[in-house]
């Protein structure tokens, strides 16, 4: 069952990428992660132009982050003041990446970028999940309760100037390390065609000193605004937004997180980080494997940009 | 005559039974289904299939080679072989060598403005047509054969296996710039470094013939009319600062052509026009499924002893219709609402998946 692509312009298997998506949900509804950074690598390993798999991939973002946001803030997990500043911060990041992605598609070095980006952030990513998980399940083997992070500690964070009150983070701090830190996911969001909440999610809890309670749908809150914004600024800049083809990733994958989720029950929150971890460093592997290895064809070609 | 409202009133009854039934099915009876075993089989057979993906996806070869071969079409490679042939000089004798190659290009710019060639000391001709003008590139687009058919007027042939003429039809899409890039190792990294421009690249290039192009006729004359893919001029975009040697050029130029070959949309058919009788000829040519969309002109050479006799063109139009067209045009055109109707679908499709499944859990 063939379907063509309007502007990926290409025809695919309808059922591989339901398939795909379906298998990706299931992963990403399992260890409760985005899945925007196995998917995109999958997509472009099998064939949609790297452009286009980052910009359909920030719409499915879009749909598997609404239900989850919304629930969130329905039980009063969102800090709405923190997420408009994280949110601020994220659309000039967004912006900034798309321009760059742009750039680069006319450089002809789009590609290696992206490789490298996700080579570096999933490799440290993956690997510090790797060891904090295995720390984990050795303590928890000797008896030891993990120990709980001890609040109020002051780092420089809090001498910067620009403080704000964050009420139910229960926060007085600066407005830069926020604003920094959305900056930085949206604009990975952009030229990764990520979410970012394998990096928000540590960054906020361990950077910020938010409470784990607001972390979660705050981090959705800040996810589901920039994806938003990301998809318009791509569509926009580089008409690389294949609504069909997010369309058939968004029908696998909610299915697919469905059952994820029922599997994610039955495993003990380390073995699922380490599973993850393993999966980020295959990931991160295979995609400095094609940076590595003499490729087959050492040409290739693309329609001039712009050239429609 | 079936009456309108006893139909609709059959499909209303139709859509609640179905609704019944569905609603017959309970979110727990799904969960249930998944609990112990049959979840760990599911993240495991899902593991599994990840794995295979990441570590094969992009590496086999195209399946539509196979598809072609049973077509008649060459495959690729034999594309490939004839394009490395290229590095070594064409023998052309030295007395008509520099002339011609001038000679050769310009006329072949005038007569693409002018009407299609013909030799005036034959009295043959050629006419020809094809079985669809145009094509709808729709969602369900998954390629077209088209025929091209054509008769020789005032044909000197007794029957058809005398093979006095011979014929080569060439489809040809849209001329467009490309970049080709080359890889090359920088520090432990594969990374594009050099990059040529080429102006005026065929996005699709068919051939078929009555028998291998080089057995019908000489290359100044496939030079002049770009017939082939060792004919087909590829030349850099001019103003471009490049200082490649011609060598270094030819080897982008084969690169192109190679690439091409293997995306299915450069291919050549040896015996692939058949003469029926003693000037009808035909010729069927299957536009692949990734055919760049525009117009693609089909011409048709006609050769006598391999001089050229007569040449003719048709255009084809590929044309997107229905929901493709509405979809692109619309990407393109309002490419910000068109962003804003994505997050649109997302946000519905989200929140229709969450009502979905957790309808009745809270």
């Amino acid at each position: 069952m063939t379907l063509y692509l309007p502007i990926a312009e290409m025809p695919v298997n309808v059922l591989v990428f339901l398939g795909m998506g379906a298998a990706v949900g299931f992963l990403s509804g399992m260890f409760g992660v985005g899945g925007g950074f196995l998917m995109t690598p999958l997509l472009i390993f099998s064939g949609i132009p790297p452009a286009v798999a980052i910009g359909t991939e920030a719409a499915q973002i879009v749909a598997s982050s609404v239900s989850g946001a919304i629930a969130q803030y329905q039980r009063r997990n969102v800090d709405i003041k923190m997420g408009l500043v994280l949110l601020l911060g994220g659309i000039v990041g967004s912006v900034c990446g798309v321009q760059i992605v742009k750039e680069l598609r006319q450089l002809g070095q789009f590609e290696l970028f992206v490789s490298l980006a996700y080579v570096i952030f999933l490799g440290i990513i993956g690997a510090l999940m790797l060891i904090e998980s295995l720390n984990t399940m050795r303590k928890a083997r000797a008896g030891h309760a993990p120990s709980a992070r001890r609040p109020g500690q002051h780092s420089w964070i809090h001498g910067l100037p620009f403080k704000m009150r964050f009420h139910r983070s229960k926060l007085y701090i600066s407005a830069i390390p926020p604003l920094l830190l959305g900056g930085f996911v949206g604009f990975l969001g952009a030229i990764m065609g990520v979410g970012g909440g394998f990096i928000i999610v540590p960054a906020m809890i361990y950077l910020l000193r938010v409470p784990t309670n607001v972390v979660v749908g705050t981090s959705l809150f800040q996810i589901l605004f920039v994806t938003a914004v990301t998809t318009i600024l791509h569509a926009i800049q580089n008409y690389t937004v294949d609504i069909v083809l997010a369309l058939i990733l968004m029908i696998g994958s909610v299915i697919g997180a469905q059952f994820g989720a029922v599997a994610g029950e039955k495993l003990k929150g380390e073995q699922l980080r380490f599973l993850l971890a393993g999966l980020v460093l295959l990931v991160c592997l295979r995609v400095a494997w094609n940076l590595v290895v003499m490729p087959s064809e050492l040409y290739s070609i693309t329609s001039v940009v712009g050239g429609h | 005559m079936a009456d309108p409202k006893e139909f609709s009133n059959k499909f209303r009854r139709r859509l609640a039974d179905a609704n019944r039934n569905v609603r017959a099915i309970k979110p727990q009876q799904v969960r249930a289904a998944l609990t112990g075993r049959n979840a760990a089989f599911a993240l495991g057979a899902a593991i599994v299939v990840i794995l295979i993906w990441i570590f094969n996806a992009g590496r086999h070869e195209d399946p539509a080679t196979a598809v072609l071969r049973e077509t008649g079409v060459a495959p690729p490679s034999a594309i490939v072989e004839d394009m490395k042939e290229q590095q070594k000089p064409v023998a052309v004798p030295i007395e008509d060598a520099v002339p011609d190659q001038l000679e050769a290009r310009q006329p072949h710019q005038a007569a693409l403005a002018k009407k299609p060639f013909h030799n005036p000391d034959y009295q043959e001709s050629v006419e020809v047509d094809v079985s669809a003008k145009s094509v709808a590139i729709t969602a369900a687009f998954s390629g077209q054969r088209i025929v091209v058919f054509g008769a020789v007027h005032k044909s000197l042939q007794a029957s058809a296996e005398q093979g006095l003429y011979d014929v080569v039809v060439i489809l040809e899409g849209m001329k467009t710039p490309l970049i080709t890039r080359r890889k090359s190792n920088v520090a432990g990294l594969w990374i594009n470094t050099k990059s040529v421009e080429f102006a005026n690249v065929p996005s699709y290039y068919m051939i078929s013939s009555t028998r291998p192009i080089e057995e019908i006729s000489t290359p100044r004359v496939f030079d002049a009319h770009q017939i082939g893919f060792r004919h087909v001029h590829i030349e850099p975009e001019p103003g471009q600062a490049t200082k490649m040697s011609e060598a270094q050029l030819n080897t982008f130029r084969q690169a192109i052509v190679r690439l091409k070959a293997k995306e299915g949309l450069y291919q050549k058919k040896q015996t692939g026009v058949v003469f029926i009788g003693r000037s009808l000829f035909r010729t069927s040519i299957d536009l692949p499924a990734n055919v760049p969309i525009g117009t693609v002109v089909a011409r048709t050479y006609l050769f006598r002893d391999a001089e050229l006799i007569a040449e003719n063109t048709v255009k084809v139009q590929l044309e997107r219709q229905g929901v493709e067209a509405l979809l692109y045009s619309f990407a393109f055109d309002y490419p910000a609402l068109y962003g804003l109707f994505a997050v649109f679908m997302a946000v519905c499709a989200g929140l229709a998946a969450s009502a979905l499944f957790n309808r009745g859990s809270h």
